[in-house]
């Protein structure tokens, strides 16, 4: 656990300032405020057999077709294509396919496979995920190519497989002095970070688990059960093509936004009225439309509205998983796409249909239609084009592209300077009913573009000296806080830690969870009565910050 | 609901470039700075052409062509009036696989028109590609179809020809034209109930 002799945990509560106010709190909420890091608790309890054995739990898909009066010939029909998967893999078999790569690969010598794990495509990266079967079956790798990986795979398969059948236990992690190992077995998956961040166990777990829940997004848990079921030795790339940059974007993504690290969703501020109009003009247009189970309209990274069928609610983790289709998607913006999309926490077992389009040329808003009904698309078509004229004519596309161009006039482009305490460098809130996120520095897509350019060029660590701080950058200083607060042992309430660079002030209560960083040495009053009037002024804008009403179809 | 009066569908292997045919032909672009991007699902893209003196409405389904989306593609075909199959010369592989669309097809609908379309032309006439692909083969299996175009979505050869040539085949096919007919009377009655109970909401 990173505690370190600075950081004083504290016991006065800043609540004697502060009245009781929630910034953002909703009683009824369209996101489902669970945590990510009770998953990790779960994670962490679950036995052997529990977790070799991922059982689906029944779906959410089917009730929603039964309640509309769908038979379930979804099922049905999946279960057939499964059949044909097998069939296909003897007719294809001498094809041009991948898996006769590893083969050839599997004459490599002992000393060329080595050699491959020295070289810069592999050495000196802040952090490696692989993805293999339980096989042992290299899947995916962040950084070279995983077909030469074999070996460094097969590795990794015996030490798993060696701690728990002769020791009846699990393997977590291996740590040595400036690198830790974390390993996840999920169902017939073994995922594995290695890493040189300062990021915690905890929440390097959570990253391989979305890696995996990304891998499902695309395949659904069942049927990617039932490929290993009906051969162990299967090579899943084949049917992952093009999955692989989605998990490669994942990756850079969960490292830049705080998103991940709380657990929340990003809302892009608006007006409250035009937020208004546009959940209105989706409602509207969509009310009659029966199969229809959420409408999401999203745009860098953020969330402008969603309008869901009764009873049911997204997680942010799911979110996250569309956030990140659609960024890593070009191909989303020359033409309306209709895509299986499975959203791992609303319902593992199947697939979502999803009607995904941009709302014009000229506004870079996102809209997806998801439903149980696999041939709607025509309806769903029809649906956007009618939202995407009531925005128009409401004045709303302006006043998203005044949110996402950062327009100087709206307080919320740039909060700091409008709630005018030149203290504070930084911070970071989010509301816990609602799992809502504000920051203020939203991390602007050019600078996320920039980063990702980067990193693809290699994601090797450097020792530059950084001029500037920026928001990623103050977010890699609050992770080990967050893990503070969300140590399970002993979670501590408040932290305030103070030093020659930075100041930094972290508070949890049932309501929120506030990161606020501060010029070097600042004194603890001073500190707080700063976080009282910021806390004042997000509450004061809630509305434009948050999305406060949960609206159904 | 479909405004649409024909129905074509994009098949072929992952990579062969069904999704830059597309584009090329309807928004008349190439992207070639950008990296390789594969088609989340399928894409749909409608365009007006004219045949014979007349205004058609053209829906275009490019299919992702990954195994992944297999069970979902016949979604993608049911109904289609024609479908252009596409392959690499460069690639045999590609043309493996186009002969199971076809069987796929024969099967499901049988009806569909279909063509055959080799791509990255300019890539054989610069030799930066070499022909992997027997011609002879080709032009055999191409005798039972509606056609084999070579085109080029980076030059634009032989694209809008071969778009041409599927609208004008569907247009001088009386069963197809029936079934056209009648769906935009259908389709009229149906606006026309619906203006009719939205009286009080105008649209404009
Ligand atoms: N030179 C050249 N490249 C092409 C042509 N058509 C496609 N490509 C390239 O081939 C790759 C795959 O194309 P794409 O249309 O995405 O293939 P799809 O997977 O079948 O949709 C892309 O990198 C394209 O730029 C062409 O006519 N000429
Ligand atoms: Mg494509």
């Amino acid at each position: 656990m990173a505690s370190t002799s600075k950081n004083i945990p504290s016991t006065a509560n800043p609540e004697n300032v502060t009245d009781d106010i929630e910034p953002g709190a909703c009683t009824d909420s369209i996101l489902n405020p669970t945590d990510s890091f009770e998953e990790f608790a779960s994670e962490m309890s679950s036995s052997l057999e529990e977790r070799n054995t991922l059982a689906a739990k029944s779906s959410t898909i089917s009730e929603i077709q039964s309640e509309i009066g769908e038979s379930s010939k979804e099922t049905l029909r999946e279960t057939k294509s499964s059949d044909n998967l097998q069939s296909k893999d003897d007719s294809i078999s001498g094809s041009a396919s991948s898996s006769n790569l590893t083969e050839q690969n599997g004459e490599d010598t002992e000393c060329e496979r080595d050699e491959y794990l020295r070289s810069p495509e592999l050495v000196n990266k802040e952090k490696h995920v692989f993805i293999l079967s339980s096989a042992g079956k290299p899947i995916y790798s962040r950084y070279g190519n995983e077909d030469k990986l074999a070996g460094l795979c097969g590795v990794i398969q015996a030490l798993v497989s060696v701690v728990e059948e002769q020791n009846q236990d699990i393997l977590r992690s291996i740590s040595t002095k400036d690198c830790k190992a974390i390993f996840l077995v999920k169902g017939p998956l073994i995922l594995v970070a290695v890493s040189k961040s300062n990021e915690s166990e905890t929440q390097l777990v959570l990253q391989l688990t979305y890696a995996f829940n990304q891998i499902v997004s695309v395949l659904t848990l069942t049927q990617l059960n039932r490929i290993f079921e009906q051969r162990r030795n299967y090579d899943l790339r084949r049917l992952l093509s093009g999955a692989e940059r989605l998990i490669d974007h994942l990756l850079i993504f969960m490292e830049k936004d705080p998103a991940f690290l709380l657990g929340a969703v990003r809302c892009l501020p608006l007006p409250e009225k035009a937020r208004e109009n546009i959940t209105n003009a989706i409602t509207s247009t969509c009310s009659k439309i029966r199969d229809l189970v959420f409408a999401i309209l999203i745009a860098g990274n953020q969330l402008i509205t969603l309008v869901r069928m009764k009873k049911y609610t997204l997680h942010p983790s799911d979110i996250h998983l569309l956030f990140n289709l659609v960024r890593s998607s070009e191909s989303f913006k020359t033409a309306e796409s209709w895509t299986p999309i499975c959203l791992p926490k609303f319902d593992a077992t199947g697939f979502l249909h999803g009607h995904v389009s941009y709302i014009s040329e000229d506004c870079q808003a996102c809209l997806l239609l998801l439903t149980v009904q696999r041939d709607a698309f025509f309806p769903l078509s029809q649906a956007k084009h009618t939202i995407a004229e009531k925005l128009r004519r409401s004045n709303c596309l302006v006043a998203i592209n005044d949110a996402l161009n950062r327009n100087k006039e709206l307080p919320t482009t740039n909060p700091l300077k409008h709630i005018g305490i030149p203290e504070i460098r930084h911070f970071m809130y989010k509301c816990k009913s609602t799992a809502q996120l504000f920051t203020s520095d939203p991390i602007s897509l050019d600078r996320l573009q920039d980063y990702r350019l980067r990193h693809k060029e290699g994601g090797d660590i450097t020792e530059k000296k950084i001029e500037k701080l920026s928001d990623i950058d103050y977010v890699r200083n609050y992770r080990k806080f967050c893990s503070q607060i969300h140590c399970s042992s002993t979670p501590a309430k408040l932290i305030f830690r103070s030093n020659s660079e930075n100041t930094v002030l972290a508070w949890v209560t049932n309501g929120f969870e506030l990161y606020v960083t501060f010029d070097a040495l600042m004194e603890k009053d001073h500190a707080i009565r700063a976080v009282d009037r910021l806390l004042h002024w997000i509450k004061k804008e809630e509305e434009r910050i948050f999305i406060m009403h949960a609206p159904t179809f | 609901m479909s405004r649409c009066d024909f129905k074509i569908v994009l098949l072929g292997s992952e990579h062969v470039g069904k999704t830059s045919l597309v584009l090329r032909f309807v928004n008349c672009r190439f992207n070639s700075g950008t990296p390789y991007q594969n088609t989340i699902g399928a894409a749909f893209c409608a365009k007006r052409m004219q045949s014979n003196g007349k205004d058609f409405n053209v829906g275009i389904w490019d299919t992702a062509g990954s195994e992944r989306y297999e069970a979902m593609t016949r979604m993608y075909y049911r109904g289609a009036h024609a479908a252009i199959i596409c392959y690499e010369a460069s690639s045999q592989a590609s043309w493996t696989r186009l002969r199971h669309w076809l069987q796929e097809l024969r099967t499901v609908e049988e009806d569909c028109k279909v063509y055959l379309c080799c791509t990255k032309k300019d890539l054989l006439d610069s030799g930066a590609a070499q022909r992997e692909v027997d011609e002879e083969i080709v032009a055999t299996y191409s005798q039972g179809l509606r056609g084999h175009f070579l085109t080029s979505s980076k030059t634009g050869e032989n694209v809008d020809e071969l778009f041409q040539k599927i609208v004008d085949d569907c247009v001088a096919d009386m069963r197809v034209m029936k079934g056209v007919e009648e769906a935009r009377v259908q389709l009229q009655k149906e606006d026309a109930a619906y203006r009719a109970k939205h009286k009080d909401y105008c649209f404009c």
